[in-house]
């Protein structure tokens, strides 16, 4: 702990973090373009210079140094005093701004940053209106850098935000300067392009609109963006990120800072993995088989449905067992509402983990890095909820079996009914279990595709994207970590949170909070769910 | 000015004054074998005592430098400086070309008492001839047991290397040649931490420039205080200085740091005076990047203390460009602010791109199409750049500030002269077509 | 077209030269000079324009893997210097100094007639492949400017009425004088 004073008032902080990070976190907008908390400090755009009192080299006396001090490469000292306030401040920030402007293109009308670009706001905060130059702007060119990347130099304000980026954090260096003094460009070796697994973050770190997403180029105006907090799917990491979308049509994905987890960062698989989620061979209707034929079902039947028909085979058939899969892309509360509304009406019910997608081996990252130096990991697990899962069935307790087990044993014929849900982005039935699936005579598919197992499915259930729905995921680290919907499922579907309340004959909305309160006095683990702190509201 | 002993300079002009035999013929090496027979700590001492400042520009005591190395070091790295770029400085070409091993003399002495175990020579890549020569100096001196293992029997071992560059200015500041020596871009470091503490390689090293290891065998023999008994207080020391220009003998000469800029250009041991009845305008007495001075300036002493009451940022290189009264001083501002823009290495915006904007300003402004809002830029830009005011990590803009600030400052009147006689109607087009 | 996006994605299609083994095998001799392989890369790249003439994309790629870096690394570095020629340079390069003190004495008209001598501009190699013009920011010659280097060559005290005599002579490179034999640096033409 250490106290400082900033612009004349006394701010608690932190000893030994830079004073810009203390500044920032103090909700002062101090402009800055290459400090990132992430990456090294290169104090090279000048832009968050401070002023700071320093004894007098000959009397001692303390007073105001001469010299401006870059904020992002002083470490708070406990009783220091700086300003930011001041006129020598203020005209190195406004100084600065005409600078950054003078070879910009001012192309913001067709410009993907324009609205969340620092160079706008900072200019309208701190700058001139008006570029005092009048000769020739020096063009720098557009470069195809990557198979998702492009790089527009004459956007470019040299923080080497992306440079340090791929060095200290992908590990992977693509990135390079080349040249010098105002002809300096960001640029890869040609032929060896931008293509690592966590490239996308350059774009995000990218203060201006240099660097640009191609997936996004000219899809949406920035503004028209509506957010929501929601955690990435893509393996059992559990990265905090932003859904960023419009209309219910999702235009991309953001990482959002949590210090436990992803820190600043996201991968590409996870940052360019919910194109599914519009795909238009999604299931969308409640299907019920009556004969050879799926008929429409109304939302409001489906529970008495299901209690019907499970509680007709418990009772008739107690030889055979009844079966509840759940996918590892479920929520925790989904599949509590799940489990609980099922062993209420087949109380011997056999809980089971779906398949748990799972690649060869963990990407560390920096590149080749080991357990202690290394700053971000994309899993081998392609799912998020396994923990979750687990945690529930071990709560539940009863019958469980392995879904290899389960396979074989429905093979054999001895399930006569099974819930099974899916949420898979991908194809996840396999032959064996599409050729077991068949053995099982009551059978509700609850899942975003079709499949081997709806082709027969007595009921379809047509599942929702994580787009779409609430709840929380455990992720590898045991971390409980909420997140919320940003879009409207499709026509004819109904948010699974919802339907599986109803199916647990709980009264009014789902709330997954209040679901969570609930469980929370049964599993001690969702006593505490993890929510990451906000980034200061001036720091990007 | 005093009479004056050359010391750096005596072998200048020697028969095969490049050869070993030669150099210890006249009692070279005898300053190491002296260094080697004292402990490191002694010959920092009378390096301090002597207060031998830097000559590459900044003037700081050597000694002091080396006293902030760390003490419980295991390795030291010693980087001398002969990136000489700043123009119109030529002081150490002279000394390497003449007398190699002069400075290989002065290398294994900051070696020694810097417990250096490598000293890397960073050579600019425009030295050729005198690579040749300081490779095959070196040679020489390897072969002779002043490089190596167990240098002269003392126990003491240091390599030497030249290494060298490829055009890149910023690689005479500190922290730019050791980035660059590393293999990397010239971009100086931020500091902290200093190269005493952390320089090439991560390692604690320290840097010298060339003229300044020159006079270590020299210290070494006579001791401090003939040192400081050598110009006034606080320039003390045999010192170098280069003239170049309108005068009648160009070159280098040596000297102690107490005579005036005018007795400089005039004196017959020095520049011989102006050339075919030229007047003095202008000069920059220290390296463009000092700043200029007026022909009514020219009392300014060249020691370390004068430049600044005459609005210059130092002494530098103690290299003098003599500007004369028929040279367009349009031509001097297009000339130097060209220069610091193509050697602004990039990082820091402010000299970036003011480096940048000044170049076009005052490339339009020698074409006749300058504007007076562009003078008064010229006087603005620099006032608010360099490493001085804080605003940069190196020094190179802080010299583009002085050299442009000066001239514009100095010779605003004439400046505003060509302005003021152009025609209108051809920069409102020039303009124009420019956008 | 402002609008076009210059493809990095592809190598480029231009063949360039690689680095025979003697060559890498001289780099390999700096490794001990340095506590890290990057360090050799300045040398390595003197060595190797030295040899090629320049540094192409394909030197830039094997001496990346001979010193443990990326290419990127190695471009980065190479275009900081104004030494480097990333394009075929010319047998021998005309070096025209442009400080101050060689400008005052008149090295804009020297650089133009060399311009008008050789009928190219900065940084251009003659069609004949024999010359290449370049400015030089200062050469340290300032007591005898405006001067001119060619290739490892100085010329000092240059009229511009001299620069095509300069430009004839076959010898005007011809630097005689001891060489070490550890690393000569010297320009293929002129060794």
């Amino acid at each position: 702990m250490a106290k400082i004073i900033l612009n004349n008032q006394e701010v608690e902080t932190r000893e030994g973090i830079p004073v810009l990070q203390a500044a920032l976190e103090s909700g002062l907008n101090v402009p800055h373009y290459c400090y990132h908390p992430g990456l090294s400090v290169v104090a090279s755009c000048r832009l968050c210079l401070m002023e700071m009192k320093m004894p007098h080299p000959k009397t001692g006396e303390l007073g105001w140094a001469p010299k401006l001090m870059p904020s992002c490469q002083t470490p708070v000292r406990d009783g220091m005093e700086v300003r930011f306030d001041s006129d020598k401040v203020n005209e190195n920030q406004e100084r600065c701004m005409e600078f950054f402007l003078l070879n910009h293109p001012l192309d913001c009308p067709i410009c993907d940053q324009a609205g969340e670009c620092h160079l706008q706001d900072y200019s309208y905060n701190f700058g001139k209106s008006e570029s005092r130059m009048v000769d020739q702007k020096h063009v720098t060119p557009k470069k195809d850098i990557g198979p998702k990347t492009l790089l527009y130099s004459d956007r470019c304000v040299m923080c080497s935000r992306c440079v340090r980026f791929c060095d200290e954090v992908a590990g992977t260096s693509e990135l390079c300067i080349t040249n010098r003094g105002s002809r300096a460009e960001i640029d890869v070796f040609p032929g060896k392009p931008l293509d690592n697994p966590m490239q996308g973050n350059v774009v995000d770190i990218c203060p201006v609109g240099c660097l640009l997403d191609k997936d996004f180029l000219f899809e949406q105006r920035v503004w028209f963006l509506k957010s929501a907090d929601s955690i990435c799917t893509g393996c059992s990491t559990g990265c905090s990120i932003r859904i960023d979308q419009n209309e219910d049509h999702v235009h991309r994905l953001k990482p959002r800072f949590n210090p436990r987890v992803n820190q600043w960062w996201i991968c590409d698989e996870g940052r360019f993995g919910f194109k599914y989620i519009h795909d238009k061979t999604r299931l969308t209707q409640l299907k019920l088989r009556r004969g050879e034929s799926l008929e429409s079902l109304r939302w409001e039947s489906l529970a008495e449905t299901v209690q019907y028909r499970f509680e007709n085979v418990a009772k008739k058939q107690t030889d055979k067992k009844i079966a509840v899969v759940m996918s590892p892309f479920m929520a925790c509360e989904e599949a509590w509402l799940l489990v609980k509304s099922i062993r209420e009406v087949a109380p011997e019910a056999t809980l089971i983990l779906g398949p748990v997608p799972t690649v060869e081996q963990d990407q560390r990252f920096p590149a080749g890095a080991t357990n202690g130096d290394t700053k971000f990991i994309i899993r081998k697990e392609k799912c998020p909820n396994r923990k979750g899962i687990e945690l529930i069935i071990k709560h539940f307790g009863g019958n469980s079996e392995s879904f290899e087990a389960f396979v074989e044993q429905a093979g054999k014929g001895e399930f006569v009914a099974a819930w099974i849900s899916g949420g898979y982005p991908t194809e996840w039935v396999s032959k064996d279990f599409a050729k077991a699936s068949g053995k099982i005579p009551l059978k509700v598919v609850h899942d975003l595709f079709p499949s081997a197992l709806t082709e027969d499915a007595t009921l379809i259930a047509p599942a929702c994207s994580f787009a779409e729905r609430d709840g929380s995921f455990i992720n590898a680290t045991d971390i409980v970590q909420p997140f919320a919907r940003a879009i409207k499922p499709p026509q004819g579907c109904k948010r699974d949170g919802q339907f599986l309340f109803e199916l647990a004959e709980l009264e009014g909305l789902f709330q997954a909070a209040n679901v969570r309160e609930m469980m929370a006095a049964e599993i001690k683990e969702f006593e505490n769910v993890y929510v990451p702190p906000q980034l200061p509201e001036h720091q990007h | 000015m005093s009479d004056y002993e050359t010391v750096l300079l005596k072998n200048v002009g020697k028969p095969n004054s490049q050869r070993l035999a030669t150099y210890v013929e006249g009692g070279g090496y005898s300053g190491a074998k002296r260094a080697l027979e004292h402990t490191p700590d002694d010959v920092i001492d009378v390096v301090k005592r002597a207060n031998l400042r830097g000559r590459g520009g900044a003037g700081f005591p050597a000694g002091v430098k080396w006293s902030f190395l760390p003490k419980d070091r295991e390795v030291t790295y010693l980087c001398v400086n002969a990136d000489e770029s700043e123009p119109p400085t030529f002081s150490n070409r002279v000394l390497m070309e003449e007398d190699p091993h002069q400075l290989l003399e002065g290398i294994l002495i900051a070696g020694y008492a810097t417990q250096a175990t490598v000293a890397y020579l960073y050579m600019r890549a425009e030295f050729a001839e005198q690579y040749h020569i300081m490779q095959v100096a070196l040679d020489e001196a390897y072969e002779a047991g002043y490089f190596g293992k167990n240098i002269l029997g003392s126990g003491y071992n240091l390599e030497c290397y030249i290494h060298r560059g490829a055009g890149a200015y910023v690689c005479g500041e500190e922290t730019g040649l050791i980035e660059s020596l590393e293999g990397k871009r010239g971009w100086p470091r931020i500091k902290p931490p200093f190269p005493a503490i952390q320089g090439a390689f991560g390692k604690p090293t320290v840097v010298n420039n060339v003229e300044t290891l020159a006079n270590l065998p020299h210290i070494v023999n006579r001791g401090a205080d003939w040192f400081l008994g050598i110009g006034p207080e606080g320039s003390s020391g045999p010192k170098l200085f280069c003239i170049s220009g309108a005068v009648n003998k160009p070159g280098c000469y040596e000297g102690a740091m107490d005579f005036s800029v005018r007795e400089l250009i005039e004196s017959d041991r020095f520049g011989g005076g102006m050339r075919d009845g030229l007047k003095v305008k202008a000069v920059m007495p220290g390296g463009i990047s000092m700043g200029i001075l007026t022909a009514d300036e020219l009392d300014m002493k060249m020691d370390f203390a004068d430049p600044a009451k005459y609005g210059l940022l130092g002494l530098g290189t103690a290299s003098a460009i003599v500007v004369d009264d028929q040279t367009d001083i349009r031509k001097v501002l297009r000339n130097v602010a060209r220069f610091f823009s193509h050697e602004s290495c990039g990082q820091c915006t402010q000299c970036r791109e003011g480096t940048s904007w000044m170049y076009k300003m005052s490339n339009r402004v020698e074409r006749g199409l300058g504007r007076m809002e562009d003078i008064e830029l010229l006087g603005e830009i620099p006032a608010k750049m360099g490493m001085m005011p804080g605003l940069s990590i190196c020094g190179l803009s802080d010299g583009a500030a002085f050299a442009i600030r000066t001239i514009v400052e100095k010779f605003r009147s004439e400046l505003e002269g060509y302005v003021r006689s152009e025609n209108d109607d051809a920069v409102r087009i020039a303009l124009e077509i420019a956008n | 077209m402002a609008w076009k996006a210059i493809d990095r994605v592809n190598a480029p299609a231009e063949e360039s030269p690689s680095l025979s083994e003697p060559l890498k095998e001289k780099i390999r001799g700096f490794f001990d000079r340095y506590p890290t392989k990057r360090a050799v890369l300045i040398p390595a790249l003197h060595m190797i324009q030295d040899d090629h003439g320049y540094v192409g994309w394909k030197a830039m790629e094997e001496v990346a893997e001979l010193l443990e870096i990326t290419a990127s690394d190695v471009f980065d570095t190479v275009s900081f210097y104004s030494h480097f020629w990333t394009h075929p340079k010319g047998e021998k390069v005309v070096m025209a100094c442009r400080s101050v003190s060689c400008d005052l004495l008149g090295a804009d008209r020297v650089l133009d007639e060399c311009k008008k001598v050789l009928g190219i501009g900065d940084h251009e190699t003659t069609p004949d492949g024999k010359y290449s013009l370049m400015t030089e920011e200062c050469l340290a010659a300032c007591d005898h400017g405006p001067c001119l280097m060619v290739n490892e060559k100085m010329h000092k005290c240059v009229n511009p009425a001299d620069v095509r005599k300069i430009i004839k002579d076959d010898a005007n490179d011809k630097l005689d004088m001891p060489r070490s034999s550890l690393y000569d640096g010297a320009n293929r033409t002129s060794a």
